[in-house]
């Protein structure tokens, strides 16, 4: 089983921001970017209050800067993307630490980018963004 | 007039001052040139992207600065065969630009110094040494084919990842410039994990070459780690004389030297 959290800034996110001025400068139509770090755990049956774990490793989440949400799904959400490396090695620490019940920790960046209206942009200039910046083939895959 | 050497500055930077000393050091002239001037770089006979985290390294190590306005006159003088060099950050950014290997289109990266298999950053005191012909890489003209060149290597990023086809080709048509040695030229595990032990990559003109590890770190006897800097302790003059790390640079000043006589 596993559950995937969204760890996001609620101060100013700068490196969101710099994507945005990148993408306007490749001619993205794309107003808001929002990033948010995705981790994922394998888990076993018996792992206690995970979120309650997860919340307290400042690595992953530190309150005062950060919202921690549950997803219900382990893929993007619609209008979302992940980027991910294509050769992650097989991680079961977090922060130098285990976890008990954990078998393994999958970390990707979500992407979403937004229009004027605060609405997700069109398909094709969320697929323009990830080719041209976003990700790089060599080593990462964009997972919509 | 000597011939000029743009180092460009990025946000972030952090190499600028001691590449720029060791341009200085090999007789060619130089200047830094900030993000905000990319005007200024068309009078310039060659470039040189230094170390650092432009950008802080946002999105990606050299993502960012990749597609600077600045690096537009970088591009367009690489493609016209002018002489490029990236030292560590600059190397990233010359991958993500897509300048090296360069096999496929401008700012379309085929390759890229992905983090370190450690997941770390690493500062760790490297050998580098040639793995083609020096008439394979014309950007350090007359390099001797022995050269084993003292650097360190000091990043996050900078395990070569490209998809096992691409890494066949940087293999097979010479892309692949310099690989981790001993002291002594044997070869050694990279520090980063890199693929083909790759330290350094090279387009196919060979005027624009991407190396990992910083030569301009080791390019003082006083910087060395080994005998030769504890042989002059108590000299100033010979503790300050330029070596190691320099002939790297004395190889490119005299390709640049070369190309503007022509």
């Amino acid at each position: 089983m596993t559950r995937t959290f969204a760890v996001t800034l609620t101060i100013p996110d700068n490196e969101a921001f710099t994507a945005l001025e990148t993408l306007a400068r490749l001619g993205v139509s794309v107003a808001r970017v929002v990033r948010s770090d995705i981790w994922q755990f394998v888990v076993a049956d018996e792992t206690g209050d995970l979120t309650a774990t997860i919340s307290s490793i400042e690595t992953i989440h530190n309150p005062n800067k950060h919202r921690l949400l549950e997803r219900d799904s382990d893929r993007p959400a619609a209008g979302e993307v992940w980027i991910a490396s294509r050769d992650e090695a097989r991680v079961t620490l977090v922060g130098g630490r285990s976890i008990p019940g954990i078998r393994g920790v999958r970390r990707r960046t979500a992407w979403r980018l937004l229009d004027e209206s605060g609405r997700d942009v069109a398909p094709a200039d969320l697929e323009r963004a990830v080719e041209t910046f976003l990700c790089n083939p060599a080593f990462q895959v964009a997972i919509l | 007039m000597s011939t000029a050497v743009a180092v460009l500055v990025f946000p972030g930077t952090n190499s600028e001052d001691e590449t720029l000393r060791a341009v200085h050091a090999v007789g060619l002239g130089g200047e830094l040139v900030h993000w905000s001037q990319p005007e200024r770089l068309a009078r310039f006979d060659a470039f040189i992207l230094p170390g650092g985290f432009a950008y802080e390294d946002r999105i990606r190590a050299g993502a960012v600065a990749a597609h600077d306005a600045l690096m537009d006159p970088v591009i367009e003088a690489a493609q016209a065969g002018k002489y490029v060099l990236g030292i560590c950050n600059g190397a990233q950014m010359l991958a993500e630009a897509g300048l090296v290997p360069g096999t496929g289109s401008v700012r379309r990266p085929t390759a890229a110094f992905a983090p370190n298999a450690s997941g770390r950053f690493q500062s760790v005191h490297v050998h580098v040494k040639l793995a083609v012909e020096p008439s394979r890489i014309p950007v350090l003209a007359g390099i001797d084919p022995g050269a084993v060149i003292p650097a360190w290597a000091s990043h996050g990023d900078g395990r070569l990842a490209a998809p096992p086809e691409e890494l066949e080709r940087i293999e097979r048509d010479g892309h692949l410039a310099f690989v981790y040695c001993d002291r002594h030229g044997n070869p050694v595990a990279p520090p980063n994990g890199s693929a083909l032990n790759c330290a350094g990559l090279v387009n196919a003109d060979g005027n624009v070459l991407a190396i990992m590890p910083h030569p301009e770190r080791d390019a003082w006897t006083y910087q060395h780690l080994d005998a030769t800097r504890d042989a002059v302790r108590g000299n100033t003059e010979e503790m300050l004389a330029p070596s190691g790390g320099i002939v790297f640079f004395e190889a490119f000043a005299r390709a640049v030297q070369a190309e503007a006589i022509a």
